[in-house]
């Protein structure tokens, strides 16, 4: 089950302090609900955990994120996170791709291309619910994106380790929104 | 786990009373708590209707309910159709114009043409077939079924037991 | 001759009200999720989220210490007594629970046993399994391909292909191709769909410490096989097995394998020494239980220009899933697929199918087809109208010009079948006048005319059914005979048992009107029982229509035995020479004096009261019958079709079904039959499908996903007959459940193709979705 999402977004920071951010998993991976960074394996690897709760369902994925390509001159960065259920229900993957470019008002624009693929029974009960769910995470994760960089920088190491349980992905709401978004068209 | 709860109920005109577990869905309840056994598990996502009562006078999927949402309430399960002895016109219907074959269905089909009938005691072929487009049948094709409420409701408006 | 008996004795012919049907209508049933045994505790199967993956640990520790849970079986503990594997009917092998590697989504991993089903589900929840995911192969037609994942590490042979089958005169038929003048050739695909019974399937393993027996509750369609299956797979004594069938919520064919979950209920009954209940879920049932069809086909017809067949060269691609567990018998790894000639005259033919392992559920049975007699008539069905659509012949005069004749019966079908007898002409008149074809016709130009779209679809089928005969037969060895056992009682009533099980055909009935013909026994005063092995005579149950043709004959047979037997006990009584008697049903009377007679039940009286000296107390039979030939019933469907421009919806307007299967025993059951098949035929060809994405992932695996008909989407049937006698059959009947699964769907594809063949399209492969006719219409241009 392979679904491509594209998101833009804008946020009010000049480009370099956005790339900073953008070009550090472990600052990404504040922003994504319920995800966090546990390890850094070497420079290009990370360990990571993302816990997925639709309904009373919880999955917790544990894998991998690995920088595949990172360019600081076109801003570009190309991204895979593999991950598998821990309780061997299933896998997902996904491969993004991260754009920046600079706007005349001093701020930037954010694009995501991404391709998310997920086996097991989440991609059978939930196959149409899945794009649905997903489009929301990416738009809970702009929102954090753009929050947190208009916020103190704080240093990455502190980061790592202290980031705590992660915030599970608010259950029903998610659900809900998913479904009422399969009548409401593509917003 | 979480505490049990009492669910009272009033089922085919009997008091019944259980201790269960909130989650505990109603279909399982009327089967294996109160050993009634008539009404069937057939899917696991609402569809088949194969588990249709009556509460409090509605149909209900009781695959979709708790036991603990029926507290207080009355059923009405397949084998409280059969008075004295009687068979119910829409039993004897679905006898007299082969409305049945394997029978799994058939609980269901009773329950929601029964609800059907207190609603349209005249209903067209057109009525019956919405009335019952929420149980599925794999062995009948449903056109026999249609005969069987027909019968029941010509037998009805005779002044048939209702 | 078939003597005629009153209403109230109810013999062939009489629409008497079922049996049956009285606890049914109370909810008084019982099926086996009803089975309430002291001490039951529940299973719950762990199943595989991936299509194709290394299986590197299963942790069961935390499921374990969970309160309630009894056991937590994993493959690793069944293969340390050999049973990590079990034979499928096929001869091939299937994982009772994984080990070493997963095959398709919702394979069974491991098997967790509670004291109750909620705290069941609660610990297979915390069944922790590890996988390491593997390349997925879900098209078969990359099954063969070089680089190819190989599935089945287990077999020797390590690719994809599990066999090749062939028949018929491939030299023959490839040269009469060379010279044909006209040729039409389909592709045509059967899509994987199921049965879907509304009962799931489930069991009730029940051994007793106390008595070393083992009883098994289940849904099963041929208890006695089952019982032999357990006895070798299991090595215990078949006289410790008791396997009882009792009722059954429908089964169409799924309900004749062997699952998993069966053979986990067993194990761990052996194990606790409590019984254990497993039921599985819709979805369970969906996803991993036997599906059917998934048959590519393509066929070529050779003709002249007047229309007549020369040839027919057929070749398949079986797509079977995971693991090859199709029940058919041994000779036929496709079934009866080379009926495949259908209806027609045909000088030479060829036919050859491939079976591929994927990843997917393995399978595949036969879904009321009579072992892919579906997949067959479908297919010689959408390739005479693709000849009728070249050749711009109608296709009604097409198959007219190709029926073999009446008189030429029995056939002898280039592919091997003799066909017993056959009318197909009759049939198909009959159809065509009461649909009113010659003006639907018209209809259907002046529509045209005004950019409308209708469609009228035929389909002139022939089946195989009433496996079968010894020579030729075999599931796992067991011949194919069926049995019935007759007892009389001294008041004349009686008990039938037979090694047949019905799922709703009704044989509470049909068979006491057997003994009711023969005996003049009254059906009201005859029990019928099926599906206790313990009681009732061998036989391989009640699937591919064989119910009628072998113990519907057995069960003849039997009571022709007694009534050998009745005949001495009468003469005795009247003082007279056997040949002096004559008789009618329900009593012997002397030839010239009517008034000097016994009744049946007079007779029976004195078999225990009065017995004639040299002769054995009692009055009773029992018959094994090995039929000599298959029986081939047939019939014409047609259908009309208005198709919305707009949406692409296809609506059935009418539909005709004219069947012949022979001496009828009851009407009004075999009406329901008609009705039931023809639904499901509708369901199939235009709703159903169960799919894989890329990734191995199911896509039906539900209700939600998987749709039945309702009563609204069903059409009015309209139904009628014609009665072409089986020369070999005790009471010439043929058999008649499957008829309506087997010929409709052509018969909906070739109305919803004749609706836009004006258009130039040759074909749409089912199912036909709104959205794929109007993608069709878009691409001619005409969406309204």
């Amino acid at each position: 089950m392979a679904l491509k999402i594209e998101k833009t977004f804008l946020v009010q920071e000049p480009i370099e302090k956005v790339w900073e951010f953008l070009s550090d998993p472990r600052q990404v991976a504040v922003c994504v609900p319920g995800a966090k960074i546990t390890e850094q394996v070497d420079e290009k690897t990370y360990k990571g955990a993302i816990r997925v709760k639709v309904g009373p369902s919880v999955t917790d994925y544990t894998g991998e994120v690995q920088i595949l390509r990172s360019d600081a001159q076109t801003h570009e960065i190309e991204i895979l996170g593999k991950g598998q259920d821990v309780r061997g229900r299933g896998s997902a993957s996904m491969n993004m791709t991260g754009k920046l470019q600079a706007l005349t008002n001093g701020g930037t624009e954010v694009t995501s291309l991404s391709e998310v693929n997920v086996v097991g029974i989440l991609a059978q009960m939930g196959a149409r619910v899945i794009s649905e769910v997903s489009n929301i995470l990416f738009e809970e994760f702009a929102r954090n994106f753009q929050a947190r960089l208009q916020q103190p920088t704080q240093p990455p190491q502190a980061q790592e380790g202290t980031v705590g349980e992660p915030k599970p992905i608010r259950a029903t709401s998610l659900a809900w929104e998913a479904t009422k978004g399969l009548f409401r068209g593509k917003s | 786990m979480a505490r049990k709860q009492l669910v009272r109920v009033k089922v085919n005109g009997r008091e019944r009373e259980a201790e269960v577990e909130p989650r505990l869905l109603l279909v399982h309840f009327i089967r294996e708590v109160l050993e009634l056994t008539g009404t069937h598990i057939g899917c696991d996502t609402s569809h088949c209707g194969a588990c249709t009562v009556l509460l409090n006078g509605k149909t209900v999927k009781s695959c979709t309910l708790f036991a603990v949402q029926a507290d207080g309430g009355a059923i009405l399960t397949v084998e409280g159709l059969i008075k004295d002895g009687q068979l119910h016109p829409l039993q004897e219907g679905f006898k007299e114009e082969h409305g049945l074959q394997c029978g799994f269905c058939t609980p269901g089909m009773l329950m929601s043409s029964y609800a059907l009938l207190e609603n349209h005691s005249h209903p067209s072929e057109a009525d019956i077939r919405w009335g019952i487009s929420g149980n599925l049948c794999r062995c009948t094709g449903y056109q026999n079924i249609v005969k069987a409420v027909q019968f029941a409701a010509g037998k009805m408006a005779q002044g048939g037991a209702k | 001759m078939i003597h005629h008996t009153s209403p109230e004795v109810g013999g062939m012919g009489h629409p008497i009200k079922r049996k049956e049907d009285l606890r049914f209508i109370q909810g008084k049933g019982n099926y086996v999720d009803d089975v309430h045994l002291p001490g039951m505790v529940y299973g719950h199967m762990v199943r595989s989220p991936y299509a194709h993956a290394r299986l590197k640990s299963v942790n069961t520790e935390k499921a374990k210490k969970l309160p309630g849970v009894l056991a937590v079986i994993t493959g690793e503990d069944l293969a340390k007594a050999n049973l990590a594997w079990m034979p499928t009917l096929s001869y091939d092998k299937q994982m009772v629970l994984a080990t070493g590697k997963v095959l398709f989504q919702s394979q069974e991993v491991a098997f967790v046993v509670a004291e109750d089903r909620y705290t069941a589900a609660d610990a297979a929840e915390l069944v922790e399994v590890e996988y390491e995911e593997l390349p997925v192969l879900v098209d078969p037609n990359k099954a063969l391909d070089p680089g190819a994942p190989v599935l089945r590490e287990d077999r020797e042979q390590k690719n994809n292909h599990i066999f090749h089958w062939e028949v018929g005169d491939q030299q023959g038929t490839d040269q009469v191709f060379q010279k044909a003048v006209v040729k039409a050739k389909v592709h045509a695909f059967f899509p994987r769909c199921h049965p879907a019974p509304l009962e799931t399937c489930g069991c009730v393993a029940d051994f007793n410490r106390a008595t070393n027996k083992l009883t098994v509750y289940m849904t099963s369609q041929a208890p006695h096989a089952h019982r032999t299956v357990f006895a070798l797979v299991g090595g215990i004594p078949e006289q410790n097995i008791r396997v009882i069938s009792p009722d059954i919520g429908g089964g169409f064919g799924n309900k004749v394998p062997v699952y998993p979950g069966y053979v986990c209920a067993i194990v761990a009954s052996l194990t606790l020494g409590v019984p254990v209940k497993w039921i599985e879920t819709r979805s369970e049932n969906l996803q991993s239980t036997g599906f059917a069809r998934d048959y590519h086909m393509t066929a070529e017809i050779a003709a002249d220009r007047d229309g007549k067949m020369q040839a027919l060269r057929v070749k398949t691609l079986a797509d079977h899933g995971a693991f090859n567990a199709a029940a058919q018998p041994t000779k036929f790894p496709a079934g009866l697929f080379s009926i495949c000639t259908g209806s027609y005259e045909l000088p030479t033919a060829f036919c050859e199918v491939d079976g591929v392992y994927t990843n997917k559920a393995p399978g595949g049975i036969a879904y009321r087809c009579s072992f892919r007699v579906t997949e067959a008539a479908y297919l010689i069905e959408r390739a005479v109208d693709v000849l009728a659509q070249e050749l711009k012949i109608d296709p009604a005069e097409l198959r007219r010009r190709n029926f073999i004749p009446a008189a030429k019966f029995p056939y002898k079908s280039p592919l091997g079948w003799t066909y017993d007898s056959g009318n197909y002409e009759a049939a198909m008149k009959l159809a065509l006048d009461k649909i009113g074809y010659p003006q639907l016709r018209r209809e259907q130009e002046e529509k045209r005319k005004q950019g409308e779209l209708m469609g009228i679809g035929i389909s002139s089928f022939t089946e195989i059914v009433g496996a079968g005969p010894a020579h030729t037969f075999d599931i796992l060895g067991i011949k194919m005979f069926d049995s019935c056992e007759i007892r009389i009682h001294p008041t004349g009533k009686a008990i039938a048992r037979m090694g047949t099980k019905s799922q709703g055909q009704g044989h509470e009935t049909t068979y006491a009107q057997i003994v009711a013909q023969e005996l003049g026994i009254p059906a009201a005063d005859v029990t019928v029982e099926e599906g206790d092995t313990d009681t009732a005579p061998y036989g391989l149950g009640t699937y591919a229509s064989r119910s009628t043709p072998t113990s519907g004959a057995a069960t003849a047979m039997a009571a022709r035995k007694i009534r050998e037997k009745a005949k001495k006990i009468a003469a005795y009584l009247l003082e007279c020479s056997e040949n002096d008697l004559e008789w009618e049903p329900g009593k012997f009377y002397v030839r010239g004096t009517p008034s000097k007679a016994k009744t049946i039940q007079e007779i029976a009286f004195a078999a225990y009261t009065n017995i004639p000296p040299g002769l054995e107390a009692g009055l009773e039979a029992v018959d094994y019958y090995d039929p000599p030939n298959l029986t081939f019933p047939f019939g014409t469907y047609v259908c009309v079709v208005d198709i919305d421009k707009g949406t692409g919806e296809v609506k059935v307007r009418r539909f005709v079904a004219v069947d012949d299967c022979g001496n009828i025993i009851n009407p009004m059951i075999v009406e329901g039959q008609i009705h039931g098949g023809l639904t499901e035929g509708l369901a199939i060809a235009f709703m159903q499908q169960i799919d894989y994405d890329e990734s191995g992932n199911v896509q039906g695996g539900s209700f939600m996903d998987y749709l039945l008909p309702t009563a609204v989407e069903t059409p009015h049937w309209e139904t009628d007959k014609t009665c072409t006698p089986s020369p070999h059959h005790p009471f010439g009947a043929k058999g008649v459940g499957e008829s309506p699964t087997v010929g409709s769907p052509a018969a909906f594809v070739n109305a919803v193709v004749d609706a836009v063949s004006h258009l130039g399209v040759r074909h749409i492969d089912m199912p036909i979705t709104p959205w794929k006719v109007w993608n069709v219409l878009k691409e001619k241009g005409v969406t309204g």
